[in-house]
């Protein structure tokens, strides 16, 4: 059984038809890319995972149990988590605060945010700060952060290298890489080269659908198949 | 000189005479607190009014009706409880009995009405949300008239029964105020600062402090993602217009014993209208802003009304027409209100 499986999904906005008859699984432990143009439904594929936009016919399974239907804080709250494109910081709230709305009522709260600042030592001297007040490097990492706190068993990662300064991003990229380590992770990522080097599996997606799958490694930005769907 | 308002002759000596005496510590003191004292008021109001804003995204125009009905159920318990000898003790006790219990009530009710009205509209326009809002309020409004009209008690202006409950020390100068400052105000302003900010450290602890308050902090920014995060929204949406309602009732039993408002169906347009100023000035979804413009306001309400009562400006409705006036230099200056962002934003 797969961690995640979509099966013939379909979502619209409105009356548009974004997803339609997306297929796609994740193992455990993997990291799997979902490539293709701007406007494709890469990100309406993981707002239909979470069920923000909830699909109008198909199925999406996590661990076996559909998810159509059920309640966005229900679908979160079996392990999946969710790095949006634009961070969406809660930008008046500390580091701290912002952390603290991510984990479980019913957790821990200490040994799970200091194993967070472990990981990201940034987040850790600013945790007092408002979010609004942090770079675009340190909200990716908040960002990053906030969907795995909790023992999140998959991340939702979107656009994470988006409008940051080469640098910063191989700062994320490293903290991604080891996220990856004990998180399974789907990642939508406009970067090529970048998404290729992170994943072990892509889908390829035009028109809601997906057009070409298979093992990243040898997958260059010059393969014909990749230039067909990717080229402006 | 002519009054541009009334077009009246204004006797030049007495506004020398008017404008010495506002400028004498005591009238300043005195307009001052009771200036404070209804900005108190105005305050428990429209916070409800800014997190239900400020968190849903919904302009509630039920909101005055929900003071009006604090105001009669606060009145009706008071009346019927208390006789012409109950002294002052008693009156203060059963006050505060009456707000725990119209607070408790009008919440229970607040949530009940958001889970049956106001949840299956979310998705709809806004206007939906002001039509079924506004219509709550007109069928409060005329409810609360029907009733009290079967009762035989006037609707409007107001129940002076229901204000008489207010006890004496209360009522008349303060002792405490004039030995401090020299100054006769009513003891009723001093009463209402004093839990107007027991009431505001209350609500800042409740938002700052407790796990709902971060959720709902959070949610004022981005209610979708807090979901994302596994929070049911819908639960903090909940709370937070129970808890809107509840302190809208508050500050309707607080009016109830204010000279210058008292228990009366005008509550539902009127404090609506106040608490709106109140919240668009401060920034919409903004503790700090509802705070500092119920300041604004309360002062400039009372300075008006001093300006009215010692005769220099003979139009009733100056207070009114101040606050708007305000309104509009704040929509100008600073559209966003004064501690407002451009988005909907919890802070």
């Amino acid at each position: 059984m797969s961690l995640l499986e979509l099966e013939d999904v379909h979502t619209y906005y409105g009356e548009s038809h974004i997803l339609q008859g997306m297929n796609l699984t994740v193992e455990e432990g993997e990291v799997v890319a979902l490539i293709g143009r701007n406007g494709v439904g890469k990100t309406t594929t993981l707002r239909s995972i979470l069920q923000l936009t909830a699909p109008r016919s198909g199925s999406v399974r996590f661990r076996g149990e559909d998810l159509t239907g059920n309640p966005t804080h229900e679908v979160a709250d079996r392990g999946i988590g969710w790095v949006p494109e634009d961070r969406r910081m809660f930008g008046y709230l500390t580091v701290e605060e912002n952390l603290r709305v991510a984990i479980d009522p019913d957790q821990e709260v200490e040994p799970l945010r200091d194993e967070m600042f472990d990981l990201f030592p940034d987040l850790a001297r600013f945790r007092e700060k408002e979010a609004r007040n942090l770079s675009g490097g340190q909200q990716q990492m908040l960002a990053i952060a906030r969907g795995i706190v909790g023992d999140n068993e998959l991340l939702l990662v979107d656009e994470p290298s988006e409008g940051l300064a080469p640098l910063i991003v191989e700062q994320v990229v490293e903290a991604l890489r080891e996220v990856s380590t004990e998180t399974t992770m789907v990642l939508v990522e406009q970067n090529f080269p970048l998404a290729m080097d992170l994943a072990d599996r892509f889908y390829l997606i035009d028109h809601g659908t997906v057009v070409e799958s298979g093992p990243t490694e040898g997958v260059t930005a010059d393969d014909e198949r990749i230039q067909r769907y990717l080229a402006a | 000189m002519i009054d541009p308002l009334t077009h009246a002759t204004v006797d030049a000596p007495m506004l020398a005479d008017t404008l010495s005496r506002f400028f004498q510590p005591d009238t300043l003191a005195r307009i001052l607190i009771e200036g404070l004292g209804k900005a108190a008021i105005y305050f428990i109001i429209a916070i409800g009014l800014t997190l239900v804003f400020g968190l849903m995204g919904i302009l509630n125009f039920a909101h005055g009706a929900f003071a009006m009905v604090g105001a009669y159920i606060g009145g009706v318990i008071m009346v019927v409880a208390l006789s012409s000898a109950s002294g002052a003790f008693t009156r203060i006790a059963l006050f505060i009995v009456v707000v725990a219990v119209v607070f408790a009530l009008l919440t229970a009710a607040g949530s009940a009405l958001e889970i049956k009205l106001v949840r299956p509209i979310y998705d709809r326009t806004p206007m939906y949300q002001i039509l079924l809002t506004f219509g709550v309020g007109l069928i409060l409004e005329e409810l609360a008239r029907i009733i009290v009209s079967s009762r035989g008690i006037q609707p409007e202006p107001t129940w002076s029964a229901a204000q008489a409950t207010i006890p004496g020390f209360l009522s008349g100068p303060s002792d405490v105020l004039n030995s401090l400052f020299g100054v006769n105000i009513r003891g009723f302003y001093l009463f209402a600062i004093v839990s107007g900010a027991i009431l505001a450290v209350a609500v800042y602890l409740f938002l700052t402090r407790t796990l709902y308050g971060l959720y709902i902090r959070a949610g004022s920014e981005d209610p979708e993602m807090v979901e994302a995060l596994g929070i049911d929204v819908r639960k903090a949406f909940t709370i937070v217009f129970g808890l809107g309602t509840g302190l809208a009732a508050v500050g309707g039993v607080f009016l109830m014993w204010d000279p210058t408002w008292g228990p009366s169906v005008m509550l539902n347009l009127d404090v609506l209208l106040y608490a709106f100023v109140v919240v668009v000035i401060g920034g919409l979804g903004s503790f700090k802003g509802t705070l500092v413009a119920a300041v604004i306001v309360g002062v400039a309400d009372s300075f008006t009304t001093w300006l009215f009562n010692t005769g220099i400006v003979a139009f009733s409705g100056l207070p009114e027409v101040t606050i708007f006036l305000l309104l509009v230099i704040a929509l100008i200056i600073r559209p966003q209100g004064l501690y407002g962002v451009e988005e909907v934003g919890g802070h």
